[in-house]
């Protein structure tokens, strides 16, 4: 059909010089339209997103660092370097503990809303609207939000907690322990994730038709069982997009644990050690080093995610 | 072909909501809602009452004593509360409109024209949206200070737009697919040129996703903080996110004002996403399914 309308086109252009030289024609062949409808996206695409993605490849073997010129080639210095540093390891760490903690918990309550949200009941649409909120917010804002809500001295969980007399006293939440710091962080970005992962599998579910689970109650499927046998094995293709989704999130988290615990080494993310040794440090090579470590990390394990929960699905 | 979430749900399945399920959702409202309404009730509070233990779960005398000060008042705070709430709507509406053109142009070029290197292209944008952005985060910042651009609004709308571009595209590209091409090849045989079938035929019909394309661009814009906090060093062009967090770094700011600027950050997002939900929905759905 594009073909239809692109020979429309070279028709009427063609029409009056039917009986011209085959050069001539053949050069007016030359469609110049599409080539300037995607003449600025490519320009974007290639010099602001593959050069520096390139950029960032290459610099990596280099030595490049403001205080200590000229740029020389370092071959694995700069990863040796980085991933000899104890609070680089200590990040690395705590990233995997992001990873592991949001995809699990958002792909698991993002598949529990979907399910409370499958069927239509009264302010459905309401709640939809309602749920992705936290989603539109930004991650530093929302960052600020928990940080009332973990607060040593004014946070909404100490009140709570004390009132009902769980802890005798207020806490340090945030900063303190290293795995419920982690723990606490990651539970904001869940909090962002989870409107996304529930959409996209409830997209899946949606797709399930209902003769299946006629079928299912007709054999004596309810409840839970339905859940288990017919709802979430179709809806895999959802949930796996969704985990993908959430691999990426946390293997680059960044704005929640710098407004959650700032600059401390306790909650630091990998992603914020390649801001700090590029931009604090001025020490480019292990910046590039470091985001090309996170860059890899990040498609093995989406692939492998992928590969883990994806499964094709006929109905 | 996108998917979507039907609108109006079969009548036949609209059944009362069992006692799990209102239990489910209650306690998903709760966990969406609870921190931000907790801000919000902070932000309404004055300072002695936000320090109080146990808390105020309702303000004892509401007041918008903290909004007026951070809009109206002096001092540094809000000063900068200020300028960086103007930067942030001049850079996401520039970024928006720019990537939103842009995006409309090459998806009508990618779904309705054949041209040599359409497939390259198109697959290698797709390939940028696998690595994660960071990972192009210190060459920007370098070409940025080459060309001077650190803090200019240009440069930070500049690598908005190469961020946001691709996915953007690609959601319009989905969306020009799915519709009907004969009215197109209608408005050919009238002697329309194919910009005029663009704007005339092809944009009323795209509104939906256009409005979803430039919903979604624009709150990735506003929620931006790795990337303006180093492309701007000074309060010219900070946007709101960066001068929040230097706030955050402080320590020496009360609560109940943080949590208004805070609520104030958050207003034009919560806005969009409450009453334009559907748009924003049907656009991450379209964007989400490869």
């Amino acid at each position: 059909m594009t073909r239809a309308l692109a020979e429309a086109h070279s028709e009427r252009a063609g029409a009056p010089h039917a009986a011209g030289a085959p050069l001539a024609r053949r050069r007016r062949r030359i469609d110049l339209l599409p080539y300037a409808l995607v003449a600025p996206f490519a320009l974007f695409v290639v010099l602001l997103a593959i050069v520096p993605a390139a950029w960032t490849i290459g610099l990596s073997f280099f030595h490049d660092a403001a205080l200590d010129p000229p740029v020389r080639f370092a071959g694995f210095q700069n990863f040796i370097t980085a991933f000899s540093s104890s609070s680089i390891l200590q990040s690395s760490g705590n990233t995997v503990v992001y990873m592991v903690v949001g995809v699990v918990l958002s792909t698991i309550i993002g598949t529990a809303a979907a399910l409370l949200l499958q069927t239509s009941f009264r302010g459905r649409s309401v709640v939809i609207a309602v749920l992705i909120l936290p989603w539109a917010l930004p991650g530093i804002v929302a960052g600020l939000i928990w940080v009332n809500v973990f607060d040593a001295n004014t946070g909404l969980l100490n009140s709570v907690l004390t009132s009902l007399h769980v802890i005798t006293d207020y806490r340090v939440w945030v900063g303190d322990n290293r795995l419920l710091t982690v723990f606490l962080i990651e539970l904001v970005q869940v909090w962002q994730m989870v409107p996304l992962s529930a959409l996209l599998i409830l997209a899946a579910l949606q797709n399930v038709p209902d003769e299946l689970y006629e079928a299912a109650r007709l054999d004596g499927c309810s409840g839970w069982a339905l859940i288990r046998r017919i709802s979430v094995p179709l809806a895999r293709p959802g949930i796996a997009i969704a985990a993908v989704q959430s691999v990426v999130a946390t293997l680059n988290i960044f704005d929640q644990p710098y407004a959650l615990n700032g600059q401390a080494d306790a909650g630091a993310s990998l992603t914020m050690q390649t801001y700090f040794v590029s931009f604090q440090n001025l020490d480019f090579g292990q910046g590039y080093a470091l985001a090309l470590v996170i860059a890899v990390a990040t498609v093995i394990v989406s692939f492998g995610v992928l590969k883990l929960v994806y499964r094709q699905v006929e109905y | 072909m996108a998917l979507s979430i039907p609108p109006t749900p079969l009548r036949g399945r609209r059944a009362r909501p069992g006692v799990v399920r209102s239990v489910g959702v209650v306690l998903l409202l709760v966990w969406t809602l609870l921190p931000v309404l907790w801000a919000l009730d902070l932000s309404l509070q004055t300072g002695a009452q936000a320090a109080s233990k146990p808390a105020h779960y309702l303000p004892p005398t509401p007041q918008l004593a903290n909004y007026a000060r951070l809009l109206f008042g002096d001092g540094d705070i809000a000063e900068s509360v200020r300028q960086s709430s103007v930067n942030i709507v001049i850079e996401c509406v520039a970024a928006t409109v720019v990537t939103v053109v842009l995006a409309t142009l090459a998806a009508y070029a990618f779904a309705r024209m054949t041209f040599r290197g359409r497939n390259a292209l198109f697959y290698l944008a797709l390939a940028t949206m696998a690595f994660p952005a960071y990972t192009t985060l210190i060459p920007l910042y370098r070409i940025m200070t080459g060309l001077g651009l650190v803090n200019t609004y240009t440069g930070i709308v500049l690598v908005y737009v190469s961020g946001f571009l691709p996915l953007a595209t690609w959601i319009l590209h989905s969306y020009l697919s799915s519709l009907p091409i004969s009215l197109e090849e209608a408005g050919t045989m009238d002697g329309a040129n194919r910009m005029q079938v663009l704007w005339h035929v092809v944009l009323p019909l795209a509104l939906p996703g256009v409005v979803s394309t430039a919903l979604i661009t624009f709150l990735s814009a506003w929620g931006q903080f790795l990337f303006p906090l180093v492309l701007s060093t000074d309060m010219s062009t900070e946007p709101l996110t960066v001068m929040i967090s230097s706030l955050l770094g402080r320590h020496t700011v009360p609560v109940n004002l943080l949590s208004a600027a805070g609520m104030l950050a958050i207003a034009v997002p919560a806005v969009l996403a409450l009453f334009l939900n559907r748009y924003i929905v049907n656009g991450l759905l379209a964007g989400s399914v490869k």
